[in-house]
């Protein structure tokens, strides 16, 4: 479904990186790991439009969408959920979900999917996303994403700021979407989470991807359970 | 002391219709900052322009109500040709950079409109006759004029508030400038937004230059004068923020009729400024703004 | 190709030896000379004509105030745009000074000039404490520009209200004669050009590019950029306030519009755009240029602010460094191709 190959991306003419290639497909929950400053939210910010790679190209379900802005891209059934979410923080949950539809109407049933999914938000519907907790704004994010229904959801470091508690619920409504059948792309500095939740994964470092493979095979991997795990 | 306080009511009055003059002059050019980061120095040019179509179409003998819609669309189109000209430019700069490059570029059409208009006929003014003696208010005898301007200007701030309140398209442009790479997230161009705002404000000129033509007659020389009074109120309402901008007009309009009244036209003036100048230095965001 | 020189020569004359700052002073001192001789020759060329000569005044009054807005704006990055007004401050500060307090002449000219610059550093002072950005810095002197433009007008009996006011002191000196009001003026920006020239090569010159260049990394670096920026509007405010002081007794009349920002303001601003903001001879340029130009199609009237108007869009859009660092850059690449 998402094919991203030999990517390079970074600012003002230095990329930070480079010859990005991996895959995604139809249903596959898909990690890519890596610590602070390896480069994750470069690349995902250029693969979904809200920059421009230098090089490289990006193919969502048999098309070219290599440097297409985000507005374009996102109505194409790729949502995008950024570590800093962007919400409208003075626009009420409901509105903010509303929007997530654009340029529909938002559906009652979709609302009431994510409602579902995430009741804390469903209590707040009224409320100001500014004034709602780092958790909460989290599953406002991606509540909003959800809203028009997309086939690929894109998630750039989902538990950023997020207690450890929150976190492991976080992940397990991704779990949940990933059980009905919904197609997951990941960015994650906590592994152990990632790991547990995605089939595969890659794993990028300094800009470059030094491996991939199955959860399984990366849990195995000796350099991964050292610099990731914390485990020798 | 009787004395003002007689002279009170008629003072509130009239400071809410200058008020509402205010607001919907401000509203325009807040919109387009606040979603665009975008300072249109040319508006009160604009204003002048569609005031001036109005007055062409009214010499060719074309019914009154006729020529106000070539006034509208004139203001539109101003907006629309502003967005695919000026703003092309400027749209490839960001935040400061971008804000001191629309100031500059549209400073200077305004200085070539103004100086064409002015060299070509500086005497030119549009004038709208509401037929018909004095309605009392409140036991104050208003103009009629006053009365259908301000009546308008409420009615077109009602469609605004309804607008972004409650259609898809409102929201969406509230969604740009709450945050522009949120809304592009959920799939809304913001340049298009900025278009349809830029029109939007385009419109609200002509507006604008229909209902206070009605009050008073709106001149070619007014350009400069019309910017700086929006631009004041735009500051003190907050940048970004429609309400605020209503809100704040009525304050500074009353402001202004008071002082004028007591005081003094051009130490009225300065309170204005004053007011503008200290709450920049105060609370920037304004009474209700959004963005800085 | 003097701005080269002075930049490569610029940081190391600070504490260089002995024959670089001897060569950095020169590279200072010899333009400004020729600039000046050149300039010293416009009245026996134009001398016959009282019109032209006054439009001469004029336009060094203009390169004057260029230069104080080049300090303020150039140096510092702070958008001042009561650039009029602190003239006018001068202006009608001298006349206040001098017919209604009854001072001597030098006196008022001086205590005005103090008021311009206090002024301008006040201003200065409070964006620095608020921390304001350009913009809002452009809005709060615009605020100010146009409250002393009402102040003028709304104080008659102060200020001679709209008519103006008629300056008695001065009028039987040299001043009110076309020459030496010329070579008076002349000589005001001579010095300002010196003045801005050694502050370049001194400390506060590397202090001044230091905040402009990154207000962050200056801060860090231990450069005081609150003081740095109030000492720019401090001296440039004095610029601007001389300038509007004598040109104002050479003139013996002040007006409101005399200091309007329409007739102030703008054309300065265009002035330096054009000539180079940041550049030491910029504002020369820009005002020679801008008072011939201005001179030519002054049988326009009001329509002359169609190609102002024109030119600052092109200005701004394509050539916003201004002439001269343009044509400097392009120097610079044709002797040293990149590679």
């Amino acid at each position: 479904m998402l094919d991203v190959r030999q990517l390079a991306a970074g600012y003002q003419g230095n990329d930070v990186v480079h010859d990005i290639t991996f895959h995604v497909d139809q249903g596959e929950a898909v990690m890519i790991i890596g610590s602070n400053g390896a480069g994750k939210t470069t690349l995902f910010r250029a693969m979904c439009g809200l920059s421009e790679p230098s090089s490289g190209t990006v193919v969502f379900d048999g098309a070219d969408v290599t440097g297409e802005p985000a507005q374009r891209i996102v109505r194409r059934g790729f949502g995008f959920v950024p570590a800093e979410r962007h919400l409208f923080p003075r626009m009420t949950v409901q509105e903010n979900l509303a929007l997530g539809a654009y340029p529909e109407r938002p559906g009652a049933e979709t609302m009431e999917v994510v409602f579902d999914l995430f009741p804390r938000l469903a209590e707040r519907r009224k409320q100001h996303a500014g004034t709602m907790s780092g958790g909460e704004q989290q599953m406002l994010a991606v509540g909003r994403a959800l809203m028009s229904q997309p086939r690929l959801l894109v998630l750039d470091e989902p538990t950023t700021g997020l207690a450890p508690k929150l976190a492991h619920e976080a992940y397990e409504a991704l779990a949940a979407l990933r059980d009905r059948g919904l197609t997951l792309l990941v960015a994650e500095q906590q592994v152990p989470l990632a790991m547990a939740f995605s089939e595969r994964g890659y794993v990028l470092e300094n800009g470059v991807i030094s491996l991939e493979g199955t959860s399984e095979e990366l849990a195995a991997d000796p350099r991964v359970r050292s610099a990731y795990l914390g485990l020798s | 002391m009787t004395d003002l306080l007689s002279r009170l009511p008629a003072i509130i009055l009239d400071g809410v219709v200058l008020g509402l003059q205010f607001g919907l002059l401000a509203a325009g050019l807040t919109l387009v900052y606040g979603l665009g980061g975008v300072l249109n120095l040319a508006y009160g040019q604009m204003a002048v322009i569609s005031a001036m179509a109005i007055l062409f179409a009214v010499n060719a003998g074309v019914p009154i109500l006729a020529a106000v819609v070539v006034g509208l669309i004139t203001g539109g189109l101003l907006g629309l040709i502003f967005d695919q000209t000026l703003l092309r430019p400027i749209y490839r700069r960001q935040g400061e950079a971008r804000v001191l490059l629309s100031l500059l570029l549209t400073l200077g059409v305004a200085f070539m409109v103004d100086g064409y208009l002015n060299w070509n006929d500086p005497t030119a003014g549009l004038t709208i006759q509401i037929g018909g003696g004095p309605i009392d208010v409140f036991g104050v005898p208003m103009r009629r004029g006053s009365i259908v301007g301000s009546a308008i200007v409420l009615a077109v701030f009602g469609l605004l508030f309804v607008f972004f309140r409650s259609t898809v398209l409102g929201r969406a442009v509230r969604s740009v400038i709450e945050d522009e790479e949120g809304a592009r997230l959920v799939g809304i161009d913001p340049s298009h937004m900025l278009r349809i705002i830029l029109v939007l404000s385009g419109v609200l000129a002509a507006v604008v230059a229909v209902t206070q033509s009605m009050i008073r007659p709106v001149t070619v020389t007014a350009g400069f004068s019309i910017t700086v009074l929006a631009l004041i109120v735009t500051v003190v309402g907050g940048l970004g923020s429609v309400s605020g901008a209503f809100l704040a007009g009525l304050i500074l309009g009353v402001i202004n009729t008071f002082a004028t009244s007591e005081i003094g036209t051009f130490l009225s003036l300065i309170i204005l400024l004053v007011a503008a100048a200290v709450t920049i230095l105060i609370r920037p965001s304004g009474l209700l703004g959004v963005r800085e | 190709m003097t701005e080269r020189f002075a930049e490569a020569t610029g940081t190391s004359a600070v504490g260089g030896t002995e024959e670089h700052a001897a060569q950095a002073l020169s590279a200072l001192f010899v333009p400004i000379i020729a600039i000046g001789a050149v300039l010293a020759l416009l009245p026996l060329w134009l001398g016959d004509s009282r019109v032209l000569m006054s439009v001469s005044v004029l336009g060094l009054a203009f390169a004057g105030y260029t230069v104080g807005f080049n300090l303020i704006f150039g140096s510092t990055g702070q958008l001042f745009l009561c650039v009029g007004a602190l003239a006018g401050l001068g202006g009608y500060g001298a006349a206040i000074f001098a017919d209604t307090a009854g001072l001597p002449v030098i006196v008022a000219i001086l205590a005005a000039t103090v008021v311009s610059s206090i002024t301008g550093g006040l201003l200065s002072w409070i964006a620095v404490r608020r921390s304001l950005g350009v913009i809002f810095t452009g809005i709060v002197t615009l605020i100010f520009a146009l409250a002393f433009h009402n102040l003028v007008l709304g104080l008659g009996d102060l200020t001679g209200g709209e008519s103006g006011f008629l300056i008695e002191s001065g009028r039987d000196t040299f001043l009110r004669s076309d020459a030496p009001a010329f070579y008076l003026m002349l000589a005001l920006v001579l010095v300002y050009l010196v003045v801005h020239g050694l502050l370049r090569r001194s400390h506060v010159g590397w202090a001044f590019r230091a905040l402009r260049d990154d207000e962050v990394a200056a801060e860090l670096a231990g450069v005081d950029v609150a003081r740095y920026r109030v000492l720019a509007a401090l001296i440039g405010g004095a610029m601007l306030g001389m300038t509007g002081a004598v040109y104002g007794l050479t003139q013996g009349r002040v007006s409101p519009s005399t200091y309007d920002f329409a007739e102030v303001d703008v054309v300065v601003v265009v002035m330096l755009a054009f000539g180079g903001i940041g550049s030491l001879f910029g504002p020369i340029l820009g005002a020679v240029t801008f008072t011939v130009i201005n001179e030519l199609l002054v049988d326009l009237g009001h329509l002359r602010l169609v190609p102002y108007g024109a030119l600052i869009i092109v200005l701004f859009l394509w050539i916003p460094r201004g002439v001269i660092p343009t044509v400097g850059d392009l120097l610079r690449r044709r002797r040293s191709p990149p590679g």
